[in-house]
């Protein structure tokens, strides 16, 4: 892997990594509403199907995937003004936290209902293949989203149609407070996504970045060329409770033993070195004037809730 | 389809077969498989697919085999569908067709009318024509929309109504009803199968089409009204569905001074659509029930 591909992963898992710290401190200072979601942990696999996609490929980020739209090209500034609700945000103040996304980047924005977007994206990958265009859309899939029938829909779609649309499960542990274990009886979702679909699936350690984006960029590029439709299994645990109000007592001390020292972070600056302090020391100061642009961005204005309602009015 | 490359059809059993009812019949073999795609069964799959395809610049136009199995992909039109544009300036301009309404013993699961569950939903846009014309010019208008539009179609009309199809360049705007008969009397405001019945009446009462039910036109219903003083909404959904709910409120609260009687609605009761002839029968709207509740609204 090219030493400017290590270094820009390192960048967006700690700006995702720095941002969520920054805004979690907000939270509790109550200048962030609702509530707050989280990647820590998971870093890693965001920033690697950011960086595996090139600039006409489509994504759909879900909670903890801020990474990726970060290699999108959203701007810090943009995510900070969805977080605090303001009116020239990405969604002008009408979804709050991680909900938004970027119609000139090909970033659909977030719908909780999860395993929506599965079909969905195999849907922008019907259209790349009818039009002969070599794109690729990709999702992301918990354990969560899998127990949800929409996924299985998506995922037979995307089989029956062979379209480029590229899945990455994010195995972090938990779906809320439930463990795998009471989601599912197999727990490899690559297994069963491969027997089940029959779409091409790998499981890799979704705390390594180089593995993780080795991983994806290979999917990515098979989808691209024609191949169907590719899944990527990243293993990871879930570093904080679902959201700000569960502190995630109820993960056993074992299974965060069995994560002890692997950071996607620490481990990936390992590798780097001595250029990391510089990449640390540049995203502390892009946070601070990204959020500083934010604070300063207008609220939204209640008169012009009912705008955009339809994008051709009556 | 032939004026614009982007549109495509999806829905089960709409390729060779021609669907359920025909309405793609020969469009398989015209325009390809690329074009006219058979699904697994997967409604909100599907239909979750045509948002997507929509969102990269395709007009996709998605058929449900019943209007009863918008139960299915409902997630997927209310809450992807409807909130998107809004919340995020994405457009979604996808057509869903549905072929509602009875008639055809077709019983619980493939005779509702049940519009009324998207009437309502902001971002949606919800349609259903009463006349051969307005198939066609709401059809066009619908796929031409930049918004997700529901397109509700009468089964039994399908059959009932004949003509030749209109001019290619007729459109029927939406969110515009339409008089179908002019009258003094009281307004018949009706939608659907309700149009044909209506114009059946020897009454000297006007015929509102509301052709959009969502967002339907406020100012065609108080502007007849004003004209009539009377009101009965007629419509094959049952009476708590629909659009009745909607319209007189309405009338209650901004036509209120213009009436001369309590407004009157002609509804099947609050059940599913029953199977057996003599219980289906007398569930929907007839000739018959029409009359009386005509008759009771000039006797007030």
């Amino acid at each position: 892997m090219p030493t400017d591909t290590r270094l820009e992963l390192f960048r967006l898992m700690l700006l995702q990594r720095t941002f969520e710290e920054r805004t979690w401190a907000l939270y509790r200072q109550g200048r962030i509403s609702g509530s707050m979601y989280d990647g820590l942990g998971q870093e890693a696999v965001a920033a690697a199907a950011g960086l595996a996609l090139e600039d006409g490929d489509v994504v759909a980020p879900l909670n903890r995937e801020l990474a990726t739209h970060f290699a999108r090209g959203v701007t810090v500034a943009d995510a900070f003004r969805n977080f605090l609700g303001r009116g020239d945000g990405p969604t002008f103040g009408r979804d709050g936290n991680m909900h938004f996304g970027a119609p000139a980047r090909g970033v659909f924005p977030l719908v909780s209902m999860l395993g929506n977007l599965c079909p969905v994206v195999v849907g922008a990958a019907l259209a790349f293949k009818r039009r002969g265009e070599p794109r690729v859309a990709l999702t992301f899939l918990g354990e969560g989203a899998f127990s949800v029938g929409d996924t299985h829909e998506g995922l037979n779609l995307a089989a029956v149609w062979h379209v480029p649309a590229v899945f990455i499960l994010q195995s972090n542990g938990y779906s809320y407070s439930t463990p795998s274990s009471a989601q599912m009886v197999n727990t490899n979702l690559a297994e069963r996504i491969q027997g089940g679909w029959s779409i091409p699936a790998v499981r890799v350690d979704g705390t390594d970045a180089m593995i993780a984006f080795d991983a994806i960029k290979a999917a990515v590029e098979r989808a691209r060329a024609g191949e169907g439709p590719q899944a990527v299994e990243c293993v990871t645990l879930r570093g904080h409770g679902h959201a700000a109000h569960d502190d995630a007592s109820y993960v056993p001390a074992e299974l965060r033993a069995s994560f002890a020292g692997r950071d996607p972070i620490e481990l990936l600056e390992a590798q780097i070195g001595p250029g990391a302090a510089v990449v640390r020391h540049a995203v502390v100061e892009e946070i601070s004037a990204a959020l500083a642009e934010a604070e300063a961005s207008p609220a939204p204005d209640p008169a012009a809730m009912e705008h955009g309602i339809y994008a051709n009015p009556l | 389809m032939r004026s614009d490359e982007r549109v495509f059809l999806l829905g089960e059993d709409i390729g060779h077969y021609g669907g359920a009812f025909g309405v793609t019949a020969g469009l398989f073999e015209k325009f390809g498989a690329d074009r006219v795609l058979d699904t697994p069964i997967a409604e909100e799959g599907f239909v979750g697919a045509a948002i997507g395809a929509a969102w990269q610049g395709e007009r996709p136009v998605v058929e449900l085999q019943f209007a009863d199995f918008a139960s299915c992909p409902f997630d997927m039109i209310v809450t992807v569908a409807a909130k998107t544009h809004w919340r995020s300036g994405i457009a979604v301009p996808i057509v869903i067709r549905a072929p509602n309404g009875g008639g055809v013993r077709g019983g619980p699961f493939h005779a509702s009318s049940p519009e009324g569950w998207f009437v309502g939903v902001p971002g949606l846009k919800v349609v259903c024509p009463g006349t051969i014309e307005d198939a066609y010019g709401l059809l066009r208008s619908a796929i031409e929309d930049d918004d997700p539009v529901l397109f509700f179609e009468h089964k039994g009309l399908y059959r009932r109504l004949k003509g030749s199809r209109p001019p290619e360049e007729t459109r029927t705007p939406i969110g515009r009803a339409r008089i179908v008969r002019g009258g003094s009397a009281a307004t018949v405001i009706t939608y659907g199968s309700g149009v044909e019945l209506a114009l059946g009446l020897e009454h000297d009462v006007e015929v509102l089409d509301l052709r959009t039910l969502w967002p339907f036109d406020r100012e065609a219903v108080l502007e007849s009204v004003g004209r009539t003083s009377r009101a009965l909404v007629l419509q094959e959904a049952a009476r708590s569905s629909g659009v009745a709910g909607h319209i007189l409120a309405l009338l209650a609260t901004e036509g209120f001074e213009l009436l001369d009687a309590p407004p009157a609605v002609l509804a099947p009761p609050d059940t599913p659509v029953p199977f057996a002839p003599e219980l289906e029968d007398a569930y929907l709207p007839s000739a018959h029930t029409l009359n009386a509740a005509i008759e009771d609204l000039l006797a007030y």
